[in-house]
């Protein structure tokens, strides 16, 4: 199983910070979690490795407004999310895509979480499309993308999306075992592979 | 992760304790080159034992247990030479044991019932297996003198170029293909292969896929996150230095 998910925490309570990332290890997201104390160091920690989701105390920007909006722009991917646990600014927080705050259960936190990253969608039926089998038959047969997108007519762009789908839907991803998964599908005989 | 919680270690644990709770520490131990019988040592016993730093030791074993952190400057590059041979154990492990097993438990598959598939099957898993050892190859005879390399280098204060290197991008796309290929396997296993009484030891090849998919993933994990952060560190100190 990869990890894609980066969650940076920059909150210096440590009760607040080990409470979090407890909550974000157990969450079945599968993140990886990172600490930072500055807004110096989210950014060298983005540099290094791009982050989704910073979760952040509002007291680390309440001073510092200005360099918190030109790392936001920086990271125009990254969702900033505020732990609030005191009172604060109105006009602070609406610096936030989104706040958790200090009474939500684990699983309201894990809930603003998974919608920043777009995970509750609900998935389409694993079921390929007429193109996608196309694709794959002529995938099978040992074609490349180009001269797949110049047998069917169609731009290599949007066979790189068909495959891309197919492999979102099959759960496999090498031509090599999409095309076991063409045969035991009966979509190509094993005469019409490529060697 | 397999493990049905997430213990957290540490070291004024049993170590006997720690296994019974997810028995693929025992590969953990294996790689660090300790052996049983572990008797009633702790955590700390097993590291002065063994002459293994306490912290690093609790780090893999915890992201075995499935707690990751960023390990952004926890470890002296003194730790590099232990790093290594814990990978390279583990590559020894790979190549010499896991691998040929899973590459035997298929070709029983596929004599006890020749099927179109199988072959299929078997043809897909050679190939992994030789880009696998590929990349064992170039680890164990490129990557890692390079980094003994810097070690030496700064342990002997010595100034000159080491020559030779790597690129921290081609490791990552090699991981990100071992790991693919091995689901793409299990997803065929699972959902589509047809069964023809064969659980057992369709079972028994499961069960080796997800053992090496377990070991794999904490290994790159450990290359990523701690020793390619560390030879940053020792890349950075030598040229420092000059």
């Amino acid at each position: 199983m990869k990890r894609d998910i980066h969650i940076i925490i920059a909150e210096p309570a440590a009760m607040i910070f080990e409470g979090l990332a407890a909550i974000f290890l157990k969450s079945g997201l599968k993140p990886l979690v990172s600490k930072a104390d500055t807004l110096d160091e989210i950014q060298q920690l983005h540099l290094k490795r791009s982050g989704d989701i910073v979760v952040i105390s509002p007291g680390l920007i309440q001073n510092n407004v200005k360099s918190y909006q030109t790392l936001k722009n920086q990271f125009e991917n990254t969702h900033w999310i505020g732990v609030v646990y005191a009172y604060n600014d109105p006009n602070l927080l609406a610096l936030f895509d989104a706040v958790i705050t200090i009474s939500d259960t684990s699983e309201e936190i894990v809930a603003v979480i998974s919608k920043m990253l777009n995970t509750l969608n609900p998935k389409e039926p694993d079921v390929l499309s007429d193109r996608e089998i196309e694709v794959l038959k002529l995938l099978a047969s040992g074609l490349a993308n180009k001269e797949i997108a110049d047998k069917l007519n169609i731009s290599i762009n949007t066979v790189i999306t068909h495959r891309k789908n197919i492999s979102q839907k099959t759960g496999i991803k090498s031509v090599s075992g999409l095309t076991i998964y063409a045969v035991v599908k009966k979509l190509v005989t094993l005469e019409n592979l490529s060697e | 992760m397999y493990q049905t919680e997430n213990l957290h270690l540490s070291a004024d644990m049993r170590i006997s304790d720690v296994i019974l709770n997810n028995p693929y520490l025992i590969l953990l131990l294996e790689h660090f080159g300790v052996d049983v019988p572990l008797q009633e040592k702790t955590v700390t016993d097993v590291c002065l034992e063994n002459k293994i730093n306490t912290e690093l030791f609790l780090t893999f074993a915890n992201l075995y247990n499935g707690v990751q952190y960023d390990f952004k400057d926890t470890f002296s590059y003194n730790e590099v030479l232990t790093v290594i041979n814990y990978l390279r154990n583990s590559h020894r492990y790979y190549s010499e044991e896991i691998y040929p097993n899973i590459l035997s438990i298929i070709q029983q598959m596929n004599s006890a019932d020749n099927r179109k598939e199988m072959v299929l099957v078997e043809r897909f898993f050679n190939e992994y297996f030789s880009e696998v050892t590929e990349h064992l190859n170039y680890e164990n005879n490129t990557v890692f003198p390079y980094i003994t390399g810097l070690y030496e280098r700064i342990i002997n204060q010595n100034q000159t170029d080491g020559g030779k290197k790597y690129s921290v991008s081609e490791y990552k796309d090699h991981h990100n293909d071992i790991e693919e290929k091995l689901n793409d396997l299990k997803s065929l296993l699972i959902k589509y292969l047809p069964l023809k009484n064969d659980q057992p030891i369709r079972r028994k090849l499961l069960f080796s896929l997800f053992e090496l998919e377990y070991d794999l993933n904490i290994h790159s994990q450990i290359e990523e996150l701690i020793l390619i952060p560390l030879v940053a560190k020792m890349e950075l100190h030598l040229k420092g230095a000059k």
